[in-house]
């Protein structure tokens, strides 16, 4: 006899509802190795959590991302919680994860915060041991693997800011053995040869390949390193020891580049700038103490003594002319008197009286002669008539009687 | 530091706005602006000369301390 047959749907939720009765399933903790790792847009993340044999599905909805504290990627090694649920539309199950948390007692992650801790108790991380990096660099050193997109990434970026920057390569070993001490013998090398600044990093990968960047050597010798170091670990999510210690940390290597590399036609600019800022500085001051030197000549000037003179020149002019209308016009004043005075005069001139048969008489010393008492016989007279005279002697002198008596 | 005590072009930068900054003030004399003005121009001069304008090619340096070419 047949069994009977279900839906799938049945079977599904039938499944579903075996998990959800499972004590152990309803909360788990799962321990292995990210892989598939997919940040989606709406905040899941969805990935496989895999050992040697064998891999389970797992996702973090975006509600429960507070319970992962690092950026989770291809690799890690994680102990995931949470549950197992079936997924009843796939027929699958899977792991829904509430938390996620780096794996294992001895593991990098713990060994990277108990550095951390420790240098970070030095002071080795403290802002005043920062040194600036310098503005325009000159000479720019270089720690990275020489074949990595970091080395290109520096030098492409490099050379469009400033093609006229030195850049020298310390061709380091960034992961595995020995790398820890290839960095560090390239920053030694560069701080003694002498450079402007320095970058020490490489491109992005796990926490195993940056791990040299983790190593107390290494970030002793940035520390100790008398040039500016920038540090340039992998992406920008991950933070390494030597991010900490370094006086610059910079998110990748392309844009440590940036950081230390000034941009040359810029640089130009600010000169040119300077440049005629100075030129049109000098050039002002000099217009201005023209215009002060002209202003000066004019008060000069004003008060020069010829400019005096001319001025009292002037005042002479003024007054001989002033004196000229005046006197022209007394003399015009005077005329009209003496017109009139004429007209007067006219009415009583001798001359006149004269013509109307007077005569007027004197004498030897050209007196006129008024009275008969001053004329004695045998003295000579002049008889002025109006169209001559006559020079006569007196033969005889009668005085009147006193009702005669004329002046 | 590859200059010792020579002035890095930051420095000069910085010197050349300290001397802008007094020739744009009001009580600088003639003579001292045209002394600054010289002064100016020639730390713009080393500034040039100090961007110097060649090409590099990336050097490699190994722990000796030996340049060498970028092959």
């Amino acid at each position: 006899m047949k069994p009977q047959a279900y839906s799938v749907s049945q079977i599904n939720a039938y499944v579903k509802a075996m998990f959800a009765q499972d004590f152990m399933l309803k909360r788990v903790c799962v321990k292995g190795e990210v892989s598939n790792c997919k940040y989606h847009s709406s905040g899941h993340i969805y990935f496989t959590v895999k050992d040697e044999k064998a891999a389970i599905a797992a996702v973090m909805f975006a509600g429960s991302r507070g319970g992962l504290s690092f950026p989770m990627r291809e690799g890690d090694k994680v102990l995931v919680s949470g549950s197992i649920e079936v997924y009843e539309r796939d027929g699958r199950y899977q792991l829904y994860a509430k938390e996620i948390e780096k794996d294992g007692e001895g593991s990098l992650y713990l060994k990277y915060e108990a550095l951390k801790r420790a240098l970070l108790e030095m002071g080795m991380f403290a802002e005043e041991y920062k040194k600036p990096i310098p503005g325009y660099i000159q000479t720019l050193g270089v720690v990275t693997a020489p074949t990595g997109a970091a080395v290109q990434d520096i030098r492409t970026i490099a050379k469009r800011r400033n093609p006229y920057v030195q850049l020298i390569l310390y061709p380091a070993q960034v992961q595995g053995e020995g790398a820890a001490e290839s960095i560090v013998n390239g920053i030694r090398a560069l701080d003694a040869h002498g450079v402007d600044a320095i970058i020490v990093g490489r491109g992005g990968g796990s926490i195993e390949d940056l791990w040299a960047f983790n190593e107390e050597i290494v970030a002793r010798a940035v520390f100790e390193c008398e040039t500016p170091v920038i540090s340039a670990v992998g992406h920008e999510t991950d933070t390494t020891i030597v991010d900490f210690v370094a006086d610059l940390r910079a998110p990748t290597p392309s844009a440590a580049a940036e950081l230390a590399v000034c941009d040359v036609s810029e640089l130009l600019d600010e000169l040119n700038l300077r440049l005629l800022r100075l030129r049109q500085s000098a050039a002002w001051k000099k217009e201005a103490a023209r215009s002060h030197l002209e202003q000066l000549a004019k008060l000069l000037a004003l008060h020069a003594p010829f400019h005096r003179l001319n001025e009292k020149r002037q005042r002479i002019v003024d007054a001989q002319e002033r004196l000229t209308v005046q006197m022209e016009r007394k003399i015009a004043d005077g005329r009209y008197r003496i017109g009139l005075l004429a007209g007067r005069l006219d009415g009583v001139s001798p001359a006149k009286k004269l013509s109307q048969g007077f005569v007027f008489v004197t004498d030897a010393k050209q007196e006129r002669v008024g009275s008969v008492s001053n004329v004695q016989e045998g003295d000579l007279l002049r008889l002025h008539l109006k169209d001559g005279v006559i020079d006569a002697a007196v033969q005889g002198v009668t005085v009147y009687a006193e009702e005669g008596q004329k002046g | 530091m590859t200059e010792g005590k020579e002035a890095t072009l930051e420095e000069l930068f910085a010197e050349i706005d300290g001397i802008l900054e007094r020739m744009e003030g009001k009580d600088i004399s003639l003579e001292d602006s045209f002394l600054l003005y010289e002064e100016g121009m020639k730390k713009l001069r080393l500034c040039n000369a100090k961007i110097d304008r060649v090409e590099k090619k990336m050097l490699v340096i190994n722990a000796q301390g030996t340049l060498d070419e970028m092959t």
